[in-house]
């Protein structure tokens, strides 16, 4: 698991003010597996679990420790659309949803192939 | 008289309610022929008697098609002896004419002098219905049609249709009366579970999460409403099975068998549904298994069955399988422990989380800390949730997987699997305890679980 705390300094300093869904786009495209957490959410670490016990290693955003975390959390709940902005699952830079989505793609199978797509997962 | 009967069925709804023109055992009027004369008379003594005997059960005559032995309508209750049909077969129209001039006053009467039956105030004790009426009366019907066609037999027809008559209201009677008890019985659970959450919530002023509550088994009235409906969902449940089993022996067409599991689908989706309503009102309830029988409860499972315990079960129960089926199966219960596995060490983690907060609830800071603890304690409800969520799947994934055939099969088994860990916890629960008939105390104690458990699976038996 990697995880990307403090401000996400890659892009120069004037897109500071991007449009956090810009800044979500972004960060979720950076890797293969993506997900946008609370470092306090159970939930969310249940999706950590959930990924690592696949053997696949995810790329873990805490938007609380993001000085920009607001907005972020803002963004994911309107993407998401459920009552929770996170966890958010992103592979290979497209949302999968929150963990009932997650949960439900893992169980109906269609998680795995997702997850080889995008280079995460070898059989 | 006939004919003074049939005038009165006639002219209105063919009714079945029959006031015989004595009631030996009940009045102690002698002088019965007043009854039978009086066209629509508004107060009979034998409907007060009625009246009193059914402590406040409204009957309602207002249905056309009124069976004989129905008089309150049945959705107000739980039908707690089902193998008891409910409706019985009707009389005819001439059946009932003979002493049919009391069906239009019965309504009347009786409504008039009943309370509604939904309150669940003072019921008395019935008194135990005579047995052997409810069997004549039971038989009583074609009997009854059959004597109209005039036998031959001159002195015998009035007392013989007399006796009949008061054998058949004895019976319609007692079984008024047994739904007066049931409706009492239920009202009463209500009202005991209302009683040990008004307890609770006194005895837990100021304590944290409500000071061992659910060991008291205390029911929340959130609690207590899913009980009703989950008790009249396993009722659903055994006719669904009943279909299905049916359908398999009768060797349906994959179209009629497709909508019948289609149904089971939807049914058991029905019950995800009432889970997601009730984790929102009580997540102890749900989480602890207060709603399930004690057996499945040793099972339990973040408020519910483990997916991956059942799929085990199953795939020996479901031969023959394709390749492709076994891996797919395989698979499924693969995924699903995976996912059992997460859901499980994040709620470890809510757990652990939790007792850090209470461990360090300081006198000053006590009220923030009950603040960060209540908001860790909601995250409970999603928790529930996602295991609902991954049984719902499971389920569907298992309907994707097999042939309309073996997802009938299949689904058979589950219901049956159920079906039998319930009979267990009955079982169990009413099987001879010598050991305890010493004690006064603990006996009692003994009975009153008893009578807990059996009036709880009582509803998931049948």
């Amino acid at each position: 698991m990697y995880y990307q705390t403090g401000s996400y300094n890659f892009p120069p300093k004037r897109s500071v003010a991007t449009d956090p869904l810009e800044r979500i786009e972004r960060m979720a495209a950076a890797h293969a597996v993506v997900i946008f957490s609370n470092s306090t959410c159970c939930m969310c670490h249940a999706a950590k679990r959930l990924f690592c016990g696949m053997g696949v290693n995810p790329t873990v955003y805490e938007i609380d420790q993001d000085p920009r975390g607001k907005d972020l959390e803002k963004a994911l709940l309107r993407l998401l659309g459920g009552a929770s902005a996170v966890p958010a699952v992103f592979i290979g830079g497209k949302l999968v949803g929150a963990i009932d989505t997650v949960l439900a793609s893992h169980i109906n199978g269609s998680l795995v192939p997702l997850l080889k797509d995008a280079g995460a997962l070898w059989l | 008289m006939a004919s003074h009967r049939v005038g009165e069925a006639d002219s209105g709804a063919p009714h079945h309610h029959h006031i015989p023109y004595a009631i030996p055992h009940m009045l102690h009027h002698p002088n019965n022929s007043t009854f039978i004369n009086q066209e629509g008379s508004a107060f009979d003594f034998g409907e007060l008697e009625e009246a009193i005997i059914l402590q406040g059960v409204k009957i309602n005559n207002d249905d056309k098609k009124q069976p004989l032995y129905t008089a309150i309508r049945p959705a107000a209750t739980l039908d707690m002896f089902p193998s008891w049909p409910m409706r019985f077969q009707q009389h005819t129209p001439r059946g009932s004419s003979k002493s049919g001039e009391e069906s239009t006053d019965s309504g009347s009467a009786v409504n008039t002098l009943s309370n509604t039956p939904e309150s669940p105030s003072d019921h008395r004790q019935p008194p135990p219905p005579p047995p052997q009426m409810d069997a004549a009366g039971g038989i009583d019907s074609p009997r009854l049609s059959g004597s109209h066609s005039q036998p031959a037999a001159k002195p015998a027809p009035e007392k013989t249709l007399r006796r009949l008559a008061q054998n058949r209201e004895a019976a319609r009677k007692s079984r008024l009366r047994k739904k007066a008890y049931v409706q009492q019985l239920e009202s009463s659970r209500i009202r005991l579970a209302q009683l040990e959450q008004d307890l609770q919530r006194a005895r837990s002023q100021g304590l944290f999460l409500g000071g061992g509550g659910a060991a008291s088994g205390s029911i929340s009235s959130g609690g207590a409403i899913f009980d009703m409906e989950y008790s009249r969902w396993l009722d659903d449940d055994h006719r669904h099975m009943s279909e299905l089993r049916t359908a398999l022996q009768a060797h349906l067409s994959d179209g009629d068998l497709r909508v019948i599991v289609d149904g089971y689908i939807a049914h058991y989706d029905e019950v995800f549904r009432l889970k997601g309503a009730a984790a929102k009102s009580d997540v102890f309830h749900l989480i602890t298994g207060m709603w399930t029988t004690p057996a499945e409860r040793c099972f339990l499972w973040m408020g519910g069955f483990r997916p991956s315990d059942l799929i085990k079960m199953l795939i020996p129960q479901l031969d023959p399988l394709t390749e492709q089926q076994f891996m797919g199966i395989c698979s499924l219960q693969h995924s699903s422990q995976q996912a059992e596995e997460a859901l499980s060490q994040g709620l470890e983690q809510l757990q652990q989380s939790l007792v850090d907060t209470i461990a360090n609830g300081s006198a000053n800071d006590s009220m923030h800390h009950m603040a960060v603890a209540l908001g860790k304690l909601a995250n409970l409800e999603g928790f529930v949730r996602q295991a609902d969520n991954l049984r719902q799947q499971t389920l569907h994934q298992l309907h994707r997987l097999l042939t309309i055939r073996q997802a009938a099969r299949c689904f058979l088994v589950i219901g049956e699997y159920y079906g039998r860990l319930r009979a267990l916890s009955s079982l169990w629960a009413s099987r001879p305890r010598e050991s305890m008939i010493a004690d006064d105390n603990s006996c009692q104690t003994t009975t009153d679980l008893q009578m807990v458990q059996s009036s709880q699976n009582q509803f998931s038996n049948f």
